[in-house]
């Protein structure tokens, strides 16, 4: 009997976002491409971009941050930029997303414009490409996004995020003024995430410069509301949906709020082992429906899904 | 969805009498509950009847799914494999949750094989209700001695209920093996090179319709010639099994794709087969050379087990129909059994519990009203918190359509009508002597809301269910003296 490797011939692509720029052109050195796919399958179709981790750092010490994590980080929590580059040097950081969480007007509400020379020190600090998220306030996100990407000018970082709930067209208007790209997050919902895209670009963004994020749910907390969204979204764009195929980003951090992963409880055995493996099982879920950028946390997590992550692309 | 038949052709077979004995309304709607795996043929019962043998036939190879359904085991406890349809769980759902099974090595002692084999049929890890099991014991002959492989067999059999896995590569082994064990068993493996061996055994004793042969090779052709050989030898309960190489699983990964995506787009029925996964091989693999985790921790069984975890969710996420582990750590399966839990909800069906009013922990007149919502993970979660904390309350149970707290107050699920209705039908205002009802915090925003609807006072508690209990501790005499103060005139 004979047999043929199942390849499948698809009509689109998933479009390449570039983060960092080379000297050559100007930028800080280190750059980072995702997406590019033409197959599902590295066995249809080389894969070009082996996924990227991005490392969660905090402008602020993060005291909820359980203890098995917070040891890599205790000596390097009160100065962003040695946290920095901890990550790149100690543990691989291909990227770092910084969290201005503290310019949440509930915490320190902080400026903008504090918020924006932090950013300056942290290019300096490290050569990785960033991404740059606010606190989650959805009237002062716009302020702070705008403020870092203008320090930022060319160096091609991801701005977190632009969604239906804040002034998305300042986002975008920074990305395209200032050389960016835009994190468009939606929730766990394919329609949504096209809906967004469509805002986005009817705002003047180019649709190169747009990585999804169907938002992850952690592993036992909804994942597999996640599988579906991602699976769908890489199976569309790879049909042609030019609205839909943009690479893909996850909250893969998300998965150290489970309680399975940070509680203690005698009878699930040392929680040192429980958190790791549970943002492994979460990124590797979203690694295999299609995502291509990672924000973590554990640099136990980081190191095992770059390894794997490698192996899909090889 | 690949599959090209319709309600329409099932119900051209049925006896189109509408009699309503199957559950259904109309022949027709059976045929769709048919067709979407919600029903089974042997509920009509006419079909049952000599005159429809032929179109029940028909109807069963109609429906039947293109990866086979394949199990082992006895009468009390199967291990089922297989039987899905569709590439991605959201075109369907997936069915039969990929069963776990343990090795253990028939060079251990009498009572070490007892133990082990007790510890891994009573494990459990039990999440939203539902109990997380591992599923059957892979008796591997470390000892290539036929005697201690028998033994071994007899222990486990006497011991436990468990589905019984014969692990080894040498056919007279397992003729020894096949000899004694009571149950149906899976017999791994058979390769390209002894492969007619295996049959010649399995026919001397005809036990083809009594086991389940694991087929291995790395090589998808050969998998298909192989099964081909077992089909037209009368050996049909087959799984097929592409090699595990922790080391680049990669490589596994585009294998157990392959033969999916033979089986369900191209139907090709050779390949129309479970497949089977060894993580096990990743655990022997770590303790040996470097992983990913190497560098983080001493203990090298910790390593280990953890690579074996990671390597279990890696194929649990891309068609692994079963697998055999070696660690039964709590700490280690919990992600496993998580993600195989996730991965096997049916997407069709809402994860919700019964809304109503649940007593926990005898409450009395004077004891708290607490108001939830009926998604079960959230539900499971707070009656376990309370329980764990000995918390006594009233607890309401809203019909949020199984949604979480703050998925339906974003959704508008969570308000006043939907609780005033709840209060009514429950009762619960002849049940205590206040009405004081606590809201979890992620509700807070819809406390005027049910105030207005309800007449209830609404208290705003604590983010997390576990908090639960320290807040009444402190706070509920105090919430409930105050009410009552202000509602004496
Ligand atoms: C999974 C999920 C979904 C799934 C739903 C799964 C389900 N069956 O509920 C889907 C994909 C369907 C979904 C849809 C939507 N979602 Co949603 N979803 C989530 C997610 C990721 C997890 C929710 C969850 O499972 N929590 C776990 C359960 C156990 O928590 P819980 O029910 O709150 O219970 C805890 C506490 O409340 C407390 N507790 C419970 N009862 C009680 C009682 C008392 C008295 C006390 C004191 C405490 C207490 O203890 C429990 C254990 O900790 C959250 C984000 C997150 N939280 O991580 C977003 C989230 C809730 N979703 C959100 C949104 C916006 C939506 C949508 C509206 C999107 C849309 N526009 O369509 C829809 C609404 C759908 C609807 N209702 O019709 C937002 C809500 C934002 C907001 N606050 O306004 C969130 C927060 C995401 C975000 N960051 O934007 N979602
Ligand atoms: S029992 Fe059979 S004949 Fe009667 S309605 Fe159901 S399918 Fe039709």
């Amino acid at each position: 009997l004979d047999w043929e490797p199942p390849i499948e011939k698809y009509k689109g692509y998933i479009r390449e976002v570039q983060f960092g720029k080379p000297k050559s052109e100007g930028g800080r050195g280190k750059v980072v491409k995702i997406g590019g796919q033409r197959a599902l399958y590295r066995f249809e179709d080389p894969q070009p971009n082996p996924p990227v981790v991005t490392f969660d750092i905090f402008d602020i010490p993060m005291p909820g941050l359980p203890k098995p994590i917070r040891q890599y980080f205790q000596d390097v929590m009160e100065d962003p930029c040695e946290w920095a580059r901890k990550c790149v040097k100690d543990f691989g950081a291909d990227m770092i997303t910084i969290h201005h969480i503290s310019t949440d007007p509930k915490i320190k509400d902080k400026s903008p414009k504090e918020a924006a020379k932090l950013m300056e020190d942290l290019l300096q600090a490290v050569d990785v490409p960033f991404v740059i998220g606010g606190s989650g306030n959805p009237q002062k996100d716009p302020l702070v996004l705008e403020a870092c990407a203008e320090v930022a000018e060319g160096d091609r970082c991801l701005l977190a995020s632009a969604n239906l709930e804040l002034d998305y067209k300042k986002v975008v208007d920074a990305a395209m003024k200032y050389d960016h790209n835009v994190l468009a997050w939606s929730i766990m919902d394919p329609n949504m995430a096209r809906d967004l895209n469509r805002k986005l670009i009817e705002a003047g963004l180019d649709p190169n410069r747009i990585v999804m994020d169907p938002t992850t749910c952690a592993l036992g907390y909804g994942i597999e509301f996640s599988i579906n969204a991602m699976t769908r979204l890489r199976l569309s764009g790879l049909k042609g949906d030019e609205v839909v195929n943009m690479p893909m980003s996850s909250g893969t951090t998300n998965a150290n709020g489970a309680r399975e992963a940070w509680m203690v409880n005698k009878e699930w055995g040392p929680r040192e082992y429980r958190l790791p493996l549970w943002e492994i099982t979460t990124g590797i879920t979203m690694m295999l429906c299609g995502v291509d950028l990672f924000m973590m946390l554990n640099p136990i997590a980081v190191k095992t899904l770059k390894e794997i992550g490698k192996t899909l692309t090889t | 969805m690949p599959k090209k038949i319709s309600a329409m052709d099932i119900y051209k077979l049925l006896p189109k009498t509408n009699c309503k004995k199957c559950g259904y309304p109309s022949c027709m709607a059976f045929a769709t509950k048919l067709l979407e795996k919600e029903a089974t043929v042997d509920q009509c019962p006419i079909l049952n009847t000599p005159k429809f043998e032929k179109n029940k036939k028909k109807i069963i190879e109609m429906i039947s799914p293109p990866v086979k359904e394949v199990w082992f085991g006895n009468s009390e406890k199967r291990a089922v494999m297989g039987g899905d349809e569709v590439m991605y769980r959201y075109q369907l759902s997936f069915f039969n949750p990929t069963p776990i099974g343990i090795d253990i090595s028939d060079n251990l002692s009498e009572e070490e094989i007892k133990n082990k084999a007790k510890e891994i049929e009573n494990f459990v890890f039990e999440r939203t209700g539902e109990k997380l099991r591992l599923d059957f014991i892979v008796i591997r002959n470390a000892s290539k001695d036929a005697e201690k492989f028998k033994k071994a067999i007899e222990i486990v059999e006497k011991e436990t209920k468990m589905p019984i896995c014969l692990a080894s590569l040498d056919p007279n082994i397992i003729k020894e093996g096949l000899k004694v064990v009571k149950s149906k068993p899976m017999i791994y493996a058979a390769t390209k090179e002894t492969l007619n061996d295996f049959i010649r055994v399995i026919k001397e004793l005809k036990k083809e319709k009594d086991v389940v042969l694991v087929l291995s090779s790395n090589n998808v052709k050969e998998l298909k010639n192989m099964s081909a050989k077992c089909l037209a030898n009368g050996i049909e309960d087959l799984v097929l099994e592409p090699h595990t190489y922790p080391e680049n699983i990669a490589e596994t990964l585009d294998l157990n794709v392959m033969i999916r995506r033979s089986a369900i787009e191209r139907e090709d029925k050779y390949l129309g087969f479970p497949i089977l996964n060894l993580p096990i091989n990743a655990y022997y693999y770590a303790l040996k050379h470097e992983c990913p985790m190497s560098g983080f921790f001493d203990d090298k069984d910790v390593v280990a087990k953890m690579f074996e975890a990671t390597i279990a969710d890696a194929l649990l996420n891309r068609y692994a129909d079963a697998l055999i582990m070696h660690g039964t750590d709590i700490w280690e399966l919990m992600p496993v059994l998580t993600l195989r839990q996730c991965i096997y909800t049916d997407p069709r069906k809402p994860q919700a519990v019964e809304p109503g009013l649940y007593p926990i922990g005898n409450p009395d007149e004077n004891s708290p009203v607490i108001l939830t919502t009926n998604f079960s993970l959230t539900f499971y979660t707070v009656t376990g918190d309370f329980e764990k904390d000995n918390v006594r309350c009233w607890l309401l149970v809203m019909d949020t359509g199984g949604k979480a707290v703050d998925v339906s107050v974003a959704g508008g699920q969570y308000n006043g009508e939907n609780a005033k209705r709840l209060i009514e039908e429950t009762g619960i205002a002849e049940k205590v002597n206040h009405r004081v009802i606590i809201l979890p915090a992620l509700a807070a925003s819809t406390r005027g809301d049910i105030e207005d609807k309800t007449g209830w006072t609404c208290i705003v508690g604590t983010r997390d269910s576990s908090q639960v209990g320290d807040f009444l501790r402190k706070n509920w005499d105090k919430i409930l003296n105050e009410w009552r103060e202000k509602n004496r005139s």
